[in-house]
């Protein structure tokens, strides 16, 4: 029987943790007698941004964590955080094979599954947004946390100054008013109780989580191949069963969220066209500089988009 | 390896190699390329040890520690706090041990507003420990009360290690931050009772000497000239953040600000005091950011190799009876506390104390506080609280290790005191969040 | 000749860890006040205040190490007689080098494999790695060259005196 370790980059009690650990859970089941994973904790085992290092260097052989958190090697992550697909989708039209050879190529990483896909962003107001004449959003006199996933878009395009601030410490920011915005995901504001001062939601949602699992690519050639068949299969019905099982508790928190007295208030035709379009061109063409930078450059650039984009179902 | 060697190897190798006198972060630094190289594969184990240290250095939530040194610095090397602490010292009369008092009660107002243990430490121990030690204060008489109030950051609020808690647990923010307030006046109290006991068993332990009658207007005057300018500075900077102008974090750039402009008004400032400011909060700070450097990954070691974890799950493994659980996993987290950072503790034992206190039909707001006072307790217990390395590093030349040591005690006394008041009556923490 | 260049650089990184510690009050309180004058701050007020942290504690612990600054426990120090606690006393010293050439070498090449691999730390910017970690490679190494004189050098790290040292 083979032993794996593993960590996972948020806390355990977060819902996406909970998701991996649920995977973990499937596959010791599976793989009794074959494969067993060893979760070693979260970033109290090792640090929240060192962990795609250690991956890559041996010390741990499986993490699971957003590719925004190892963006700088791997620059191609944006196309799924720019994405409209889940992972369903990128399954089976190749997108996710065409990762997983980036990452074997760019980082000497196996990429195992892209978890809980098809969660997409929010921005989240504590005061009415105002919009200009053609209806597009005003963000002059927001106080907007950020960070690397968005700025791309909340930079370049909407033409923000982010505040910068760790998760941890948004709570009393908002608390205070120092920050009055801030993107999120669609789920998860309730855990994190910053619902007790935002109170408006802004429609459309963009971007997608890019949470998934990654494997020492040596480690994961040394094993036999019926560890390597059970935890491919058990990681591909895991892309599928956490979209549905997020998708659920989305409906469960909006519909909290909705009671508690949330308003939704949304971008309409070309202003919402727009909106969308520069949250994912901007982020492919952040993608596309740093691509340019690194050895193979742009070569797969158009075939990222066309495989993680449906710009059909965007219009 | 099963999880008790991994403990013995890390904490034996730390205890040992502190034991022999090597520099404390170069102690933690020793211990974790001995811990990385066995549990995280030999070379490539210290690599991730450097990025780690990366990590947890370029933290914006660190930023109090040296602003808050800056501005005690400052109030010191100007003369400003001199000229405070006299004027306190004429307007208090004969009450002995007065300065301790005053440490005290400025350090629960100040803990009121400031997240940041550390940050108040420094700046309570940079500003108050010369002053006080210059006048004959026994030493104490003056790190005692300093290290007790660095440690009630944590539980009245506002506390960002209370919404972390709060948040982790999923438990209501807002009701485990006013949870904090009865007993962290209480525990004040009990430091205030401390002083007040010290001074009647110690006749010597502060200075005693008579003091001329003033008229009540040269006693009003010296209150607003020597006093409330100074006080000032703080009242300004806590109302900012009460007002949202500035975040726990940014304060201590404020209140350094604040005592520069006050420094140039009074006319002491001069450059000489500037540059002797900024060379003492840079030594204590680098002292103390390099043992965060080293201990931050010593706590990682602990949790990845299993040695924290295995000791969690053995101590809850006997089935006790609720309170005796209840002491049980006190006792882990006091260990834990010793060797490990505050977060990580937190991060590692929430998820597995929470459901227990839960099926023991704790209270969850109540059992969060009590985790808040046993980590406000781990962060001055010796051997290796982070605050006691702080204080040393503000502390006059000479203070010793035993001084230090049981200077801690009688306060961490109170705490404990606290936590078994806390258990017979639960109402002092859950009456407020009730209303 | 070389001891005073040596010296030049050393007190130079102290000084500049010196001048950082005013940026990170400098770089706060710009950064409070344009928030507050409704304007939104440069993101790199902030990231260069957390960069500041890293590269003040490495350019500043060398001087630190000649300033006997770092703190230590002496207790067996303290309880061995003379001759056998200069011996302890530069065993220390010796460990503390070796611990500051293995953290030099190791930091040496995490700043090669930050080169090759083209490692950015993604923040509000992409920064290239090497500049951060180009600090362990240099504090570590300059750290063991301190620590060695309390091994061959006439004084001694520790004093004999219990308690807890700087
Ligand atoms: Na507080
Ligand atoms: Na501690």
């Amino acid at each position: 029987e083979e032993t794996i370790s593993a960590v996972h980059a948020f806390p355990e009690t977060l819902i996406y943790t909970q998701s991996f650990l649920d995977f973990v859970e499937k596959v010791n089941e599976a793989g009794k007698g074959v494969i067993q994973i060893d979760v070693r904790g979260g970033p109290e085992a090792i640090g929240m941004f060192q962990q795609p290092d250690a991956v890559r260097d041996g010390i741990v052989d499986m993490v699971y964590t957003p590719g925004s958190f190892y963006g700088g090697a791997l620059p191609e992550k944006d196309a799924m955080v720019a994405s409209n697909l889940t992972a369903i989708e990128t399954r089976e039209n190749g997108g996710t094979e065409l990762i997983d050879q980036i990452h074997q190529d760019k980082m000497g990483l196996k990429y195992l599954g892209w978890f809980d896909s098809g969660v997409c962003y929010n921005l989240w107001t504590r005061n009415e947004p105002s919009f200009d004449a053609d209806g597009n959003l005003e963000v002059e006199g927001l106080k907007l946390r950020g960070n690397n996933v968005y700025n791309a878009f909340f930079t370049n395009y909407l033409g923000a100054q982010v505040i910068d601030l760790p998760t941890g410490e948004v709570y009393s920011a908002l608390q205070r008013g120092v920050v009055d915005a801030t993107g999120w995901t669609q789920i998860g504001l309730i855990d994190l109780k910053w619902n007790e001062f935002l109170n408006y939601r802004i429609e459309p949602c963009f971007f997608s989580t890019d949470l998934g699992v990654i494997v020492n690519l040596d480690r994961w050639n040394s094993l036999p191949e019926e560890a390597r068949t059970i935890l491919q299969d058990v990681a591909i019905q895991h892309e599928k069963d956490s979209v549905e099982a997020l998708r659920s508790k989305r409906d469960e928190d909006f519909a909290a969220l909705d009671a508690a007295g949330m308003t939704v208030v949304s971008l309409e035709g070309e202003a919402k066209a727009n909106y969308l379009a520069a949250a994912r061109e901007k982020t492919w063409e952040r993608m596309k500089g740093l691509m340019a930078e690194q050895p193979g450059g742009t070569d797969n650039y158009d075939r990222l988009i066309e495989l993680f984009y449906d710009l059909d179902a965007a219009n | 390896m099963e999880w008790y060697e991994a403990l013995a190897l890390l904490l034996g190798s730390i205890v040992f190699l502190m034991a022999i006198g090597m520099p404390v972060a170069l102690a933690f630094l020793a211990a974790n390329i001995l811990g990385a190289w066995v549990f995280m594969g030999g070379e490539r184990g210290i690599t991730q040890l450097l990025n780690n240290g990366l990590g947890a250095l370029t933290k914006y939530a660190l930023m109090p520690i040296p602003l808050f040194l800056l501005m005690g610095e400052i109030f010191f090397h100007t003369g400003l706090g001199g000229r405070m602490f006299s004027a306190i010292d004429k307007l208090l009369g004969r009450l002995p041990g007065r300065l301790s008092y005053v440490t005290v009660l400025g350090g629960t107002a100040f803990s009121t507003l400031s997240g940041s243990s550390m940050g108040s430490t420094a700046l309570l121990g940079s500003l108050m420990v010369p002053e006080m030690n210059r006048r004959g204060y026994k030493s104490y008489m003056s790190i005692g009360p300093i290290l007790g109030t660095g440690g009630l950051a944590i539980i009245i609020p506002p506390s960002a290690l209370a919404v972390l808690l709060a948040t982790l647990a999923q438990i209501d923010v807002a009701a485990l931050l006013i949870a904090g307030v009865i007993p962290g006046l209480l525990l004040a109290l009990f430091y205030i009772g401390t002083i007040w006991l010290q001074t009647r068993l110690d006749r010597d332990a502060a200075p005693a000497y008579d003091v001329e009658p003033m008229s009540l207007a040269y006693r009003l005057k010296l209150l607003m000239t020597e006093v409330v300018p100074m006080v000032g500075v703080m009242v300004v900077i806590i109302v900012l953040m009460i007002q949202g102008f500035v975040t726990p974090s940014e304060a201590a750039a404020f209140g350094a600000l604040g005592v520069l402009i006050l420094a140039a008004i009074f006319r002491c400032l001069s450059w000489e005091a500037i540059q002797k400011s900024v060379i003492g909060a840079l030594k204590v700070t680098l002292m103390a950011y390099l043992i965060v450097f080293g201990s931050a990954t010593f706590s990682q070691l602990l949790a990845f190799s299993g040695a924290s974890r295995g000791l969690v799950n053995w101590a809850i493994a006997f089935e006790l009876a609720p309170l005796a659980m209840l002491t049980v996993m006190f006792a882990v987290l006091l260990l834990l506390g010793m060797f490990m950072e505050q977060i990580s503790i937190m991060l590692l034992t929430v998820p597995i104390f929470f459901p227990l206190a839960q099926t023991l039909g704790f209270d969850p707001i109540w059992f969060g506080l009590i985790m808040l006072l046993s980590l406000e307790i781990s962060f001055t217990t010796p051997p290796f609280g982070l605050l006691l390395f702080v204080m040393k590093g503000v502390a006059p030349p000479g203070t010793t290790m035993r001084e230090i040591y049981t200077s801690a005690f009688p306060f961490i006394f109170c705490s404990i005191l606290l936590v078994v008041l806390l258990i017979i009556f639960p109402n002092m923490a859950l009456f407020l969040p009730s209303l | 000749m070389m001891k005073r260049t040596y010296d030049a650089v050393l007190f130079g990184m102290a000084i500049v860890a010196g001048l950082l510690l005013v940026w990170l009050m400098l770089s706060v309180i710009t950064s409070v006040l344009m928030r507050n004058a409704g304007l939104q701050p440069f993101a790199w007020l902030f990231t260069s205040a957390e960069y500041g942290l890293l590269y003040m504690t490495m350019l500043g612990a060398p001087w630190l190490v000649r300033e006997k600054g770092h703190v230590h426990i002496e207790l067996v120090t303290a309880a061995l007689p003379v001759g056998l606690r200069r011996i302890v006393s530069r065993t220390v010293a010796t460990a503390c080098v070796l611990v500051c050439l293995i953290l030099a070498w190791q930091g040496a090449d995490l700043v090669l494999t930050n080169i090759e691999r083209g490692d950015y730390d993604t923040r509000a910017y992409y920064f290239p790695r090497w500049m951060l970690t180009i600090a362990f490679p240099l504090s570590f190494g300059m750290m063991a060259i301190e620590f060695s004189r309390f091994v061959f050098g006439p004084e001694l790290m520790h004093s004999g005196e219990a308690g807890i040292h700087e």
